[in-house]
């Protein structure tokens, strides 16, 4: 099976899934005609059907074109799954550490790694990429546009 | 009406309002000339500075943005043949060889100018049908509404991607994304699944930020770490002094190939959720076809670089236009206005005009003066701009990532949404190697509350299920729906009998 069909599969379970824990829902009352299960089967169950024809589509195209598929890009996924990673991390320790120290954490290690320092200059310019997106980006939400950004749990700060 | 948009450019001219809608414009041709860099990106990033802000001055920085980024990108792709983003991808076919033939300040400027007539007969058309296609919705009922967000739907599905399945399962799984957390009319909580901060729904602007924002980065990050290539080596700054006068007499002395274009782009715009580069490789084709000598197509004629550039800013003022007019957004960009309407309280849609014509008017005024913001940028910056590509992306996707943060987080002022910023950016990027066009998933995570309670409504006001089919504009734009699914079945037949299928196929924006 191929990419469709893998990505027509996970739809069509989550879907009968998501259709399974309708089943409970309240029915309709005599104010109104359909109760809140009503709307969700009715597009949970397109989206199983749609899933499916994905899934045949892909396994006739399949049957059809034995021939190798077109060749793949050179394609860097370690670094993407590292650099959601990164972002996750951030995510994570925003309420802990606040804004001002997890965006320097961040932007630094973001920096470094997609496009790694290899001198003292590429460092300093690394650090002060960060540090400037901090302190621009903390002056410009919190004084000018009022815009409250997340303190830390564990630094107050 | 003439009065009221007089009053509009005064009121933005006022310093409060010119002061965004000229930094908006700078960020957005600055945003624009970046490759890689889509005018989605840039007003999401312009987003999060808005909330602090008065509605009209919001918009306006976003109607700054959407102008200039159609603008930005013809210079890199005028000038180093690198487009700075897909809607000027047909500017470079002619605009790159004109400027190799020792024309830069030609090329560019022909890009310019035509940028500018093709933006202000968009905003003829956008101030001129606003109100009439407005005044038709809001004679609509709950069938005709619910009739309509389909139609939206299905042309999006149909429009967007190689595989019209993927269209309408992007289309139906953001659908699915509404239906999670209290139902619209009971408010009865509803596949929740337990957790707590589904209670209220999924917000879209997150969803939108996280698809968006991740499906182009993550996209950019996994060609990089190889070998590390320097667009700008040996580069040298062109001459690009010009006779003003002349540029914009050989656009103006071309009537019907303006017109033309600038019909085609604004005729795309009103099309949901396909956008300018859509509007400007179609006029470009369409210029080809009519010119007496389509042969120069490809060597630098000027026909090429007008019709390309003088769409793509038309398109802006008909992706207004069924914002303003229905509340459905024509493109990425309007979506993320929407979602600033909505944080101020304010539902874009047939009343909005009636009830915000101060803002409506407004808004019509910030797309005139940025048309005109745009030209002064060009003239005092355009070697400025020609540079941005030294950027480093290194340095360019954390700072947009902190922002979409930002933007995530200053919604409610809860880490909520900046979990469902990460949770969507897994998701879109997932939707793009699983070939999923984004541009469904998004106009249906928007439509989705709307599908249901007009669904609900019509069936409380009567539960007759053939009135959705026997009303007639209801009728006639289901039948539309469904022959907009059958035509393109039948168009993605023949062009994959033409062209079989790539694996980068339907990886859309």
């Amino acid at each position: 099976m191929g990419r469709d069909g893998i990505a027509g599969l996970f739809c069509l379970v989550t879907s009968l899934g998501l259709f399974a824990a309708t089943i409970g829902l309240p029915e309709a009352t005599l104010l109104v005609p359909v109760g809140p299960g009503f709307y969700p089967r009715i597009v949970l169950g397109i989206t199983a059907v749609l899933s499916v024809a994905l899934v045949v589509n892909d396994l006739v195209a399949r049957r059809r074109s034995a021939a190798a598929g077109p060749a793949q890009p050179d394609v860097n996924y370690p670094l993407v799954l590292l650099t959601f990673s990164v972002f996750g991390v951030y995510v994570a320790i925003l309420p802990y550490l606040g804004f001002r120290i997890s965006t320097f954490i961040f932007v630094a290690a973001m920096q470094a790694l997609l496009d790694p320092p290899r001198n003292g200059r590429r460092w300093l310019l690394m650090a002060t990429v960060a540090l400037a997106t901090t302190v621009v980006t903390y002056y410009v939400f919190e004084t000018f546009l009022l815009v409250l950004l997340p303190r830390g749990r564990w630094t107050d700060f | 009406m003439y009065e009221l948009l007089l009053t509009g450019i005064e009121n933005i001219l006022e310093f409060k309002y010119l002061a965004p809608l000229f930094i908006g414009t700078l960020v957005g041709v600055f945003g624009g000339a970046l490759p890689g860099i889509t005018n989605t990106m840039t007003v999401i990033m312009v987003l999060p500075f808005t909330f602090g802000l008065e509605p009209l001055q919001g918009l306006a920085a976003m109607i700054g943005v959407y102008v200039g980024g159609e603008s930005g990108g013809l210079i890199t792709s005028t000038l180093l043949g690198i487009p700075g983003k897909p809607s000027s991808i047909a500017t470079m076919f002619d605009g790159f060889p004109m400027s190799k033939k020792g024309e830069p300040g030609r090329a560019l400027w022909l890009g310019i100018w035509a940028s500018f007539f093709g933006g202000l007969l968009g905003g003829i058309f956008l101030i001129g049908t606003t109100g009439p296609l407005a005044a038709i919705a809001l004679e609509f009922g709950p069938w005709e509404y619910f009739a309509l967000f389909i139609f939206a739907l299905s042309m999006v599905a149909g429009l967007t991607g190689a595989s019209i399945t993927k269209g309408l399962l992007a289309g139906a799984i953001g659908l699915v994304v509404t239906i999670m957390g209290n139902d619209p009319v009971m408010g009865a909580p509803r596949l929740t699944l337990g957790m707590g901060f589904l209670d209220g729904g999924i917000p879209f602007l997150p969803v939108l930020i996280g698809v968006f924002a991740f499906a182009q980065i993550m996209s950019d990050v996994e060609k990089m770490g190889g070998t590390r290539s320097d667009a700008t080596s040996g580069f040298s700054a062109p001459k690009l002094v010009v006779s003003h006068l002349k540029v914009v007499w050989e656009i103006l002395s071309r009537p019907f190939l303006l017109l033309w274009a600038s019909f085609i782009g604004v005729l795309i715009g009103v099309l949901p959720a396909i956008g300018g580069s859509a509007a400007n490789v179609m006029a470009y084709d369409q210029a080809k076809k009519f010119s007496r000598h389509p042969e120069r197509f490809g060597t630098g004629t000027p026909e090429g670089i007008i019709a390309a550039e003088a769409s793509n800013n038309s398109n802006v003022g008909g992706s207004l236009v069924t914002i303003m007019a229905f509340g459905i957004p024509g493109d990425a960009v309007t979506a993320v206005m929407l979602g600033a309407l909505t944080i101020h309280g304010i539902q874009p849609g047939p009343l909005f005009i009636s009830q915000h014509h101060t803002l409506a008017y407004g808004i019509f005024a910030a797309y005139i003066v940025a048309h005109f913001l745009m030209i002064l940028i060009m003239f005092v910056g355009v070697r400025w701009f020609m540079r941005v590509i030294t950027v480093p992306k290194a340095i360019l996707f954390p700072v947009i990532l902190v922002l979409c943060v930002i933007g995530a987080y200053a919604l409610s002022n809860t880490m909520t949404n900046v979990y469902v910023l990460l949770l969507f950016g897994i998701v879109g990027y997932a939707m793009v190697k699983g070939g999923l066009p984004l541009a469904p998933l998004i106009l249906g995570v928007i439509l989705g509350d709307q599908i249901e309670i007009n669904l609900i409504r019509a069936i409380m006001t009567d539960s007759n299920p053939w009135l959705f089919l026997t009303r007639p504009i209801s009728g006639g734009l289901l039948v539309l729906s469904v022959a907009s699914v059958v035509f393109a079945l039948w168009q993605h037949r023949r062009h994959h009998r033409r062209h079989p299928p790539s694996a980068e196929d339907n990886v859309d924006f």
